[in-house]
């Protein structure tokens, strides 16, 4: 478990904490605020995962506000993540805030597909997971 | 119509971003928008500024223009900045891989885009909302290194100050207990009628560095620091001076060079 930026704030600038699941699987969940400050680190992060060889969960539920350019890294790391045949899934369970208008309104909730649950996701990346290297 | 008006310049930088959402979301909370609409607000003005902060500017970060103006029932938000102005090109570089603007015409009520190659570029945006609106009441922003605002005194000033007090002493990484103690002073000062400043504006410039905040409020008449100072005083609980590292009455100069006296006081995390 690792937290990059311990801020917690009535306005909460963006955090990052990776968890690891025993499916082999890491689950990155994202809180507060993130945009373009935060997107180059966000990108970091998933690249690591991904070089790691890792199957990756992208946990958006405590996330308060997304931009296009974290809409950008998401996509960008899925395609990556694709690429080298590791699973890759985004959660975000409950809300009603600006990263759901954001989610509807691009269509990426369906296009993604984003999970409702955690479990969820992480099964779906467990069995896509299976027979990848 | 309304005279009602929040202006804010600011460096173009990935950070100020945050900055200049929370104020604008501040004054969309003041007119009684929504949640919803509220969180549309953020995300169509950042996708705007992201826009100058990605590329207005070829080498140093230029100035970020936002004003955001309520009337006729709508408030029209405008960002623009004097940098090399909208240039067709491809996607290169560009992390939104171009999903900026579709959001801004989902989210928006309408948005147009002026300028050209050479003469910056402008954006704006309008935002329907239904709410009464406020009494009159104006602000004005502007930044050098830190940021500067000037805020007619009313029931505007609240919301903007803790969100950008907020926004500031996260970056700060300030712990939750002292930002607390920053938007209780910010309140303390949001609360003043405004008798005590020169111009009959609330002036208030905040920079930030080194896990502090150094606030400046002003200019203010003869003797209006003393009683700020004394305003902050909680009756059987001490004085809200108390949360701050340093409070002093200081006199220095105006924007037209004219000599004043400031509020200053820092907070530090």
């Amino acid at each position: 478990m690792g937290s990059d930026r311990g801020i917690s704030a009535g306005v909460r600038t963006g955090e990052l904490a990776l968890e690891r699941k025993d499916q082999g699987v890491a689950v990155l969940t994202i809180s507060g605020e993130h945009d373009l400050s935060t997107a180059p680190n966000l990108r970091r992060r998933l690249d690591g995962l991904i070089e790691e060889g890792v199957a990756t969960v992208v946990d958006l539920s405590p996330a308060t506000f997304i931009d296009s350019s974290i809409l950008g890294v998401i996509l960008d790391e899925r395609r990556r993540a694709t690429e080298a045949r590791l699973g890759f899934a985004v959660v975000r369970a409950g809300g009603s805030n600006a990263v759901d208008r954001v989610l509807e309104v691009t269509g990426l909730r369906s296009e993604l597909p984003v999970h409702a649950g955690r479990e969820e996701a992480v099964a779906a990346v467990s069995d896509n997971a299976e027979g990848s290297p | 119509m309304t005279d009602t008006e929040l202006r804010l310049t600011l460096p173009a930088t990935p950070e100020n971003v945050i900055v200049v959402r929370q104020a604008v979301a501040g004054i969309g909370e003041a007119l009684g928008l929504s949640p919803p609409r509220v969180a549309d607000l953020k995300t169509v003005v950042s996708e705007a500024c992201n826009n100058v902060v990605l590329h207005a500017y070829e080498t140093e970060p230029g100035p970020l223009e936002v004003t955001a103006e309520p009337r006729d029932g709508e408030l029209e938000i405008q960002i623009a900045d004097h940098g090399k102005g909208f240039q067709p090109r491809a996607n290169e570089g560009d992390p939104s891989l171009g999903l900026g603007l579709p959001l801004i015409a989902a989210l928006s009520d309408s948005f147009e885009i002026s300028g050209g190659a050479g003469r910056g570029s402008r954006t704006t945006i309008r935002f329907g909302y239904e709410a009464p609106e406020p009494s009159s009441n104006g602000a004005h922003a502007e930044v050098s290194d830190g940021l500067e605002m000037a805020i007619t005194p009313g029931v505007m000033v609240k919301p903007v100050l803790a969100r950008v007090i907020g926004a500031l002493a996260a970056r700060a990484e300030f712990s939750v207990d002292r930002l607390a103690d920053t938007v209780l002073l910010g309140d303390a000062v949001s609360s003043s009628e405004g008798q005590d400043f020169a111009d009959g504006l609330l002036g208030i410039t905040i920079q930030d560095g080194d896990g502090t905040l150094h606030v400046r409020v002003g200019p203010l008449v003869e003797g209006g620091g003393e009683r700020l100072m004394g305003e902050m005083d909680v009756p059987g609980a001490g004085s809200l001076q108390s949360l701050a590292s340093r409070m002093e009455v200081t006199t220095g100069e105006t924007a037209v060079g004219e000599t004043a006296e400031f509020l200053e006081f820092e907070v530090t995390s």
